[in-house]
């Protein structure tokens, strides 16, 4: 039962598509009730059977005409009777739906077709009588033939009783009910068929990113689904020039801000070789922090714009993932040697290349974040490990440091921007794990916070290997080059 | 040593160029890329340190006609871009060197030295550096006036570190441009390669950053120093 709840829950969703054939099936059935209906009002309102002189004339002649051979003339009668059976009944001799007639020669009941009605006495000639008979009313019409006086009743059950048989045979329901299957198929594939534009728009719809903001692809010419393309388009186009506005404000900002920073920092270091006085050099010590602080945060707020920017559709290729640390470790090489840190890398050896498939700019801010955090963070002194290694289809790197760590309730939450865990001593914007985060999450890869073994911050990055061979061997030949 | 340095803004042109002077350079300092065209027609510099966004052109447009004209001065491009695409735009025009604003003073000092001993180096004089001598024609070594035999391996080796003195060059670096067999090998042919150079010219000159490359600091007590 519990299985089934899903299936029927399925099955009763609401649906366009559902509505689309139930209306239609309403409409059917609606059809069918109104036909049958009329078709029922009409044979209650002219009873053409009894009024067909042929019918009565037929029965009038064959009794004349073989009065003299009464064996051949109940023969005769009783194949008019099955034919009018057949015709007009179901064909069954007790049938409650058959028209019944008798014939009456010199005053003598010749032919009676069917028990159920009592020859009655007293008729009226050329007249539609009703006559009842167990509850069941009939319908007569009886004619005499002017020059034998031979006699002929013939009667049909009312509509009452057209109906109690049309109840209990489904004489006109059936057909209907078995049908409706067989009209329900149709019905529901060009249902689906007509639909197919709209299903494929809501493909493309669910199909996309929540990041993406290009207009859709999907060309609708049709009236219905137009304006709403239309409208979707247009708004997505609205937010993404936002969102692009938002972002070049930002990086604009900050890149306006390097200048007067960098002169800044230059004048102040020129002006502290200038002198030899300790104090004056620890003010100015000061101001260079300050100027360092304001740097990083301008420099940090560019790279998350940038890989924002990139995640909009920045170009990715294959790249070797160990040359590339290696590259960024060297640059950063000149700010551990200035903290007295040291830094180390190690490469596992891996039977597979260490290919990804990665935007360089979003990978190596990815890289620089992380040590530039694990140098910060590092007592003099201190070492500073990065790993890489190849672990199923995933490339892993860590990097580790020895410095304070971070407690195990705030792995979470550094990942927000400009969250910065409390008792800092360091400076720092709260910018770079967010933007490790960014990068890391527009690979598909993932990111983790350990404790390290030398009680500081494990950072641990997981992505994937890049699988396409083509691009892979394009990459190792450029390598080489 | 005389320098031509381009920049647009005031205090960074300005407290660059006293910075420089401090250390007994001899700095021209011009704001415009058409001045700084003429001054490199009349004068005779050393170096060019270019700023890559100017009033009245882009800088890379100097550099290129420096390299058309094909003058070999060294260029230290400075630059508040800091995309891979423009440092490697840069270079690629022949750029000596890309540095970021903004940048510290050592830095920048730093980088100068390392262009100007290159420089010299070009005209067969001796690259010094704590008592260790290079000379970029003979290729000898000297240390503390003592000569001392290298193999080619080796003067390769210890010439790529000198030239890019305080900067790490990575072991990829290394294997690819002083190891006949290329980065390949996967052995530890470089290893063995430093530690016969350090047995030769003694172990304070080449610094091991683990598993990324190998560094020779200008100054030897630098290191925790703050």
């Amino acid at each position: 039962m519990r299985s089934l709840m899903p299936v029927l829950k399925r099955w009763f969703r609401p649906s366009l598509g559902g509505r689309l054939l139930l209306t239609q099936l309403m409409m059917l059935v609606m059809l069918w009730t109104m036909l049958v209906t009329a078709s029922f009002y009409a044979a209650y309102n002219d009873d053409y059977l009894l009024a067909t002189d042929p019918v009565l004339d037929l029965i009038l002649s064959v009794s004349d005409n073989l009065a003299d051979a009464p064996v051949r003339q109940k023969q005769s009668l009783a194949a008019i009777d099955r034919k009018l059976r057949l015709e007009y009944g179901d064909g069954a001799d007790e049938s409650r739906f058959a028209p019944i007639f008798f014939v009456r020669q010199n005053g003598e009941l010749i032919y009676q077709s069917s028990p159920q009605l009592p020859p009655g006495r007293d008729r009226q000639l050329e007249v539609i009588e009703k006559v009842n008979v167990d509850g069941a009313t009939w319908r007569m019409r009886t004619r005499r033939s002017e020059q034998t006086g031979t006699e002929v009743s013939f009667a049909i059950p009312t509509l009452t009783g057209v109906l109690i048989t049309f109840n209990s045979r489904g004489y006109y329901l059936l057909p209907l009910l078995i049908s409706l299957p067989f009209l329900a198929f149709p019905a529901w594939w060009s249902i689906r068929l007509a639909l197919r534009p709209w299903r494929r728009l809501s493909d493309e719809i669910s199909m996309r990113g929540s990041d993406d903001l290009s207009p859709l692809g999907f060309k609708a010419s049709h009236s219905e689904l137009k304006p709403f393309v239309t409208s979707i388009n247009t708004l997505l186009a609205r937010v993404h020039n936002s969102a692009l506005r938002e972002r070049s404000l930002i990086a604009d900002a900050a890149h306006e801000l390097r200048t007067p920073l960098a002169a800044m920092r230059v004048n102040v270091e020129a002006l502290r070789q200038q002198t030899a006085d300790p104090r004056q050099r620890q003010l100015m010590d000061s101001l260079l922090r300050s100027n360092h602080r304001a740097t990083r945060m301008v420099q940090q707020l560019l790279q998350l714009m940038r890989s924002e920017a990139a995640a909009d559709g920045g170009g990715t290729q294959v790249m070797r993932i160990d040359s590339m640390v290696q590259d960024r470790l060297a640059e950063q090489d000149t700010l551990a040697a200035a903290r007295s840190v040291e830094l180390e890398l190690e490469i596992e050896a891996s039977a597979t290349p260490m290919l990804i498939h990665a935007e360089p700019e979003g990978m190596a801010s990815l890289v620089d974040n992380l040590v530039d955090n694990a140098i910060k963070y590092s007592p003099p002194g201190g070492i500073v490990t990065v790993q890489v290694q190849v672990v199923q289809a995933q490339v892993v790197l860590s990097v580790s440091d020895a410095g304070p760590g971070i407690a195990p309730e705030m792995r979470e939450r550094v990942f927000n921007r400009f969250f910065r865990a409390p008792d800092q001593v360091q400076s720092g914007s709260g910018l770079g794990l967010s933007i490790v985060q960014n990068v890391v999450t527009r690979h598909g890869g993932t990111i983790s916070l350990h404790a390290s073994a030398r009680g500081g911050l494990l950072c641990r990055v997981t992505l994937n290997l890049a699988t396409q061979p083509a691009a892979v061997s394009a990459a190792l030949a450029s390598g080489r080059a | 040593m005389k320098l031509l340095l381009v920049e647009d803004d005031l205090d960074m042109g300005n407290g660059v160029r006293i910075a420089l002077a401090d250390q007994h350079l001899d700095v021209v300092w011009v704001r415009r890329l058409n001045d700084a065209m003429q001054a490199l027609d009349n004068g005779l510099f050393d170096m060019v340190i270019l700023d890559l966004g100017l009033p009245d052109g882009p800088g890379l447009d100097l550099l290129l006609n420096q390299r058309r004209k094909r003058l070999h001065l060294p260029v230290l491009i400075l630059s508040a871009r800091d995309g891979l695409q423009d440092r490697l735009q840069g270079l690629d025009a022949g750029a000596d060197d890309y540095l970021v604003k903004p940048f510290a003073l050592e830095e920048l000092l730093s980088r100068v030295r390392a262009l100007a001993r290159r420089s010299y180096g070009f005209d067969g004089e001796i690259l010094e550096l704590r008592g260790l001598a290079m000379h970029e024609s003979t290729r000898r070594i000297s240390v503390d006036g003592r000569n001392v035999e290298l193999s080619r391996c080796e003067y390769d080796l210890l010439a790529l570190l000198i030239k890019r003195v305080d900067r790490v060059v990575t072991r990829r670096m290394l294997e690819e441009q002083v190891l006949p067999g290329g980065a390949e090998n996967g052995s530890n042919a470089l290893e063995v390669h430093v530690s016969n150079l350090r047995r030769k010219i003694g172990p304070g000159f080449i610094r091991t950053v683990r598993g990324i490359g190998y560094v020779v600091d200008a100054k030897l007590n630098e290191v925790g120093g703050h």
